[in-house]
């Protein structure tokens, strides 16, 4: 039974040790247009970003017209940028992969259906971003197979605030 | 919020400046002076007017505005025996209208530098070598020429004011000395120079004829392109049948199949456009389809596709639509 995956129950204390941080904050008004760096950005509790595409209410994304209200506030792992660069020579900067937060430290793929803090936000992971081909159109870069499986990851905003690059991302549970 | 996908940048006019012999030059700004999508100098973008034209213009200005000083400068000539276009913008375009855009396309690859430039344009097609020529007076590639064929009256003077006062134009008016020979403009040199040219057909076809023993990646002819196809460009047009609805639905070589039942008002849900999220997934019943997704089974591609990647080997595809 040892090849089963809930053969051993999960250490707990293993679980919660991860801790990360804010690296970069990035939000855009518009579908196509750039995103701008922030040095932070105001999460609003089941609505999504302040000045966002995808604040609800007011969205204007490239998938705005298709609703979910998991994509609040989307993710993008800092490790992941550097794999793009160490494997497969693509320079991809945090400003080009087109999600809100760029982490370091925390493990997104194994946070959906949990609940986590980015500073002072508590946020709950409602599925893994997927890639699309319409980040190659406007990169202009060969990224959508090398983002299969890490393409960040989609949260709602549970608890708002201000979030700030540097702030500490930490397990909830 | 939008029921359908946004598939433009919307832009909003700034100001409309006078260009001299019936050019207009517009300046294109985001509604809120957010900084637009990049571009390469010398490149072009579709202009998607209010009466449903869309018609491509080179842009006019230094790649680093866009970021910059956020907007896009685009000079239309009026043709009064075009298509429209160009009138539609020309007489009924006001300041503070909206147009959508499409991002940024083509322009010249100016890094690394070449040691030389020399450039031929006809008339209005002078504006990609105004944004070429900004990019490389700022960065210190001074050695550039630009020859402008003109009937009689230099388009766009103002903006050439500088480049004219640094004796880096020359000017060629055909109401005087007839059409130059093209090939006589061209450096008899090769090493390290890069050659270009931007006018009507029959100029472009001189420069290609006169600049054939140049290798390829030395020369480049301005031609508005249209955004790359996704798929293989040896792809055959079939027809889409609506098991449900009886419709028939044609689909272009190049064209998704997914694009064809959007297009048709057909609504499907999709999301990666890549065929590896499993939402455009829909049956089929008849035919021979080509899967080109990383989803579905051998098992589940026995009766289903995704509409996002697939093609068809049949010139008939029954969807149970």
């Amino acid at each position: 039974m040892l090849d089963k995956p809930n053969a051993v129950p999960a250490n707990t204390a293993t679980t919660a040790s991860w801790s990360g941080v804010i690296r970069f904050l990035h939000i855009t008004p518009r579908a196509f247009l750039p995103m701008r760096a922030m040095s932070e950005l105001t999460l609003v509790p089941g609505k999504g970003i302040t000045g966002d595409r995808y604040m609800i209410g007011s969205e204007e994304g490239f998938y705005s017209h298709k609703p979910e209200e998991g994509r609040q506030v989307t993710l993008f792992e800092l490790e992941t940028l550097i794999a793009l660069k160490r494997d497969a020579n693509i320079e991809l900067g945090p400003h080009e992969h087109r999600r809100n937060v760029t982490t370091e430290g925390v493990p997104l793929n194994h946070l959906v259906g949990k609940r986590f803090w980015l500073g002072e936000t508590l946020l709950e992971a409602t599925r893994l971003s997927i890639p699309c081909r319409h980040i190659e159109e406007i990169t202009g870069k060969a990224i959508f197979d090398p983002l299969i499986n890490r393409s960040g990851l989609n949260c709602k905003i549970i608890e708002g605030g201000v979030v700030k690059v540097g702030d500490v991302v930490r397990n909830a549970a | 919020m939008s029921k359908r996908p946004i598939t433009t940048v919307r832009t909003v006019v700034e100001a409309i400046d006078e260009g001299g012999d019936g050019i207009k030059v517009f300046t294109l700004v985001d509604p809120d002076h957010w900084e637009l999508p990049p571009f390469k100098p010398g490149a072009h973008i579709d202009l998607h007017l209010p009466n449903g034209l869309v018609r491509t213009y080179s842009l006019c200005n230094d790649p680093i505005e866009a970021t910059h000083y956020t907007h896009y400068v685009v000079a239309v000539k009026r043709e009064a025996e075009g298509r429209g276009g160009s009138i539609a913008l020309c007489d009924t375009t006001g300041v503070g209208d909206t147009i959508g855009v499409s991002l940024p396309r083509g322009g010249l690859a100016l890094d690394p530098p070449a040691g030389r430039y020399v450039f031929v344009a006809g008339g209005i097609g002078v504006t990609p070598f105004l944004s070429v020529a900004s990019y490389l007076r700022r960065t210190g590639h001074g050695d550039f020429r630009l020859h402008i064929v003109a009937r009689n009256r230099l388009p766009l003077e103002h903006l050439l004011a500088p480049l004219i006062d640094e004796g880096r134009i020359v000017v060629h008016r055909t109401a005087k000395d007839g059409r130059p020979d093209i090939a006589s403009l061209l450096p008899a040199t090769q090493t390290r120079t890069l050659i270009g040219c931007c006018g009507p057909e029959t100029m472009l076809a001189d420069f290609e004829r006169a600049s054939k023993a140049w290798p390829a990646e030395s020369v480049h002819i301005e031609r508005f392109v249209p955004p790359p196809l996704p798929l293989d460009p040896n792809a055959k047009p079939y027809t889409l049948v609506l098991a449900r609805s009886g419709r028939e639905l044609p689909v272009l070589p190049g064209q998704t199949m997914l694009s064809a039942l959007e297009q048709s008002g057909i609504e499907l849900a999709s999301s990666c456009c890549g065929g590896i999220c499993g939402a455009c997934k829909v049956r089929w019943l008849e035919g021979k389809p080509v899967h080109r997704d990383r989803v579905l089974s051998p098992y589940e591609r026995e009766r289903n596709l995704m509409a996002c990647v697939a093609g068809s080997d049949s010139e008939r595809l029954v969807l149970d639509l």
